[in-house]
């Protein structure tokens, strides 16, 4: 299977791929930028993406690698994931393992060794697929992510960024550059239900709690797979917040993962894989199991060992 | 570090050091690595099989670590390093993973076994000693039609006790 033809440029820096970019636009071309290429390039056999110009940031070395982390800095340092960091690279780093294992559980459930080995972070919250794993961990964990553009930098929530199926609030003249997560808690955990053809999920779900005495101080999750984009359940996390750790909890806090989120009711995907009503069924067993992993880890449970599955 | 090419041109230059040989050719810029491969270098080893990121037919090393040449530009393999089946060893000197998947009896029909090897080849770099179900999560994007997979797990885990012992 071929692409349609493309006219394509290579960028060596992050100022000549934007340089590139402005270029393009103002020719009125149709322009994409081309990060590992797993989304992208089979989207352009399919002819689902058909660009005229394809502008190749692959090889721009100062998007790429990790920085920061508790490693580096006084408690609460954030960790600056450079977008070129393939899923390779950050299922390898061992500080990123150790400090968020629900990155840790995404990344070895997430597609196959040889896409790890190229696709990006920073090409996955492009691409905005409605079932990708990577992106609940980052919404439970509360990332941010920078962009650059021909008017400067900004930083934007995940939560506001991400907009839709194969949609973000990224402009045609913008590049992601970087993800932030602030420092999280140990208790995380990410459980899927994958489709077993394409490994996405069907359903997956991100939870990360922090338990004082007995108590959830703080919990954050979200839910992949299952909506136009990976969501927060709102009634589920509020359940969760400030809750004493009692049996019941997680299942009923669980049980509203299907709920709301921040646009208002969650309007289910329904495909010939699985129907709406399916897929919220699982966003709530997701759910509860990586809760009860969240929790089981919150109390240095080791049976809740990062990445095992 | 390949630089940066001037302005997007609908064909480009592409040096690919392929089993250790600089290999130059202009190709469109549409082209498939495993195309460039298997057309343009005549290295046929490479198969592929789905042509969709699925079946792992088409893996080869890039850089050392295992990738879906169906799924990666010549363009984007300008200035890198791409090992083939062909190049890790011959009908005279197998490599290990080879001799493997003989004397497990780890292929049928064989035409996803340049690929399972390139891919098992990466596994037992990444882990020298897996058991069978990371043997199996490791072959996750390798589908293989005939054996069902229990001789090509066996194979991988021959291999990983060659290696080892060599
Ligand atoms: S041909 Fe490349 S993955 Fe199947
Ligand atoms: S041996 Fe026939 S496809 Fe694997």
């Amino acid at each position: 299977m071929y692409t349609a033809d493309f006219a394509y440029a290579r960028a060596g820096s992050l100022a000549g791929a934007l340089e590139l970019l402005a270029a393009a636009q103002a020719r009125g071309e149709d322009v994409k930028l081309l990060a590992g290429g797993q989304s992208l390039l089979p989207m352009m056999k399919l002819r689902l993406a058909a660009p005229e110009t394809l502008i190749d940031i692959g090889g721009v070395g100062e998007l790429k690698g990790v920085t920061g982390g508790p490693a580096e800095g006084a408690e609460g340092a954030k960790t600056v994931i450079g977008a070129l960091t393939t899923y390779r690279e950050l299922e390898r780093d061992p500080m990123i393992t150790a400090t968020f294992p629900a990155m840790a559980d995404a990344l070895a459930v997430l597609a196959d060794s040889q896409v790890r080995a190229r696709g990006t972070i920073g090409g996955c919250i492009a691409h905005a697929d409605p079932a990708s794993d990577l992106p609940a961990v980052l919404l439970a964990l509360d990332a941010t992510v920078t962009i650059a553009g021909g008017h400067g930098t900004r930083e934007a929530l995940l939560d506001d960024f991400l907009t839709g199926i194969y949609s973000t609030d990224l402009a045609d003249d913008e590049i992601i550059t970087a993800i932030t997560v602030p420092a999280a808690p140990p208790g995380q955990a990410y459980e899927k239900f994958p489709q077993p053809a394409s490994h996405l999920p069907l359903a997956g779900a991100c939870a990360a709690v922090e338990i004082k005495d007995g108590t959830i101080c703080r919990a954050g999750v979200a839910v992949t797979g299952v909506a136009s984009r990976p969501y927060r359940p709102r009634d589920t996390e509020r359940i969760l917040a400030s809750a004493p750790l009692t049996p019941s909890l997680l299942a009923s806090a669980a049980a509203q993962a299907g709920g709301a989120e921040q646009g208002g009711d969650v309007r289910p995907l329904s495909d010939q894989h699985a129907s709406g009503p399916y897929r919220l069924h699982l966003a709530e067993i997701m759910t509860l199991r990586a809760l009860q992993r969240a929790v089981e880890r919150a109390s240095g449970n080791s049976s809740g060992k990062a990445g095992e599955r | 570090m390949p630089a940066s090419t001037g302005p997007a041109e609908r064909d480009v230059a592409v040096t690919v050091t392929v089993n250790g040989e600089p290999r130059r050719e202009r190709v469109p810029a549409r082209t498939l690595l495993v195309h460039f491969l298997r057309e343009q270098l005549g290295l046929t080893g490479t198969h592929v099989g789905c042509d969709t990121t699925q079946c792992g037919a088409c893996t080869v090393a890039m850089d050392g670590v295992a990738v879906k040449s169906c799924t990666v530009l010549a363009a984007q393999a300008d200035g890198h390093e791409v090992t083939t089946i062909e190049g890790i060893g011959d009908a005279e000197g197998l490599h290990p993973v080879q001799r493997a998947f003989w004397a497990e009896h780890g292929l049928q029909c064989g035409y996803c076994t340049p690929g399972m090897i390139m891919a098992v080849r990466q596994l037992l770099a990444d882990n020298p000693d897996p058991g069978d179900d990371e043997i199996r999560r490791g072959l996750a994007g390798n589908i293989c039609r005939c054996t069902g997979y229990q001789n090509i797990v066996a194979a991988a885990r021959a291999a990983a006790t060659m290696l080892q012992e060599s």
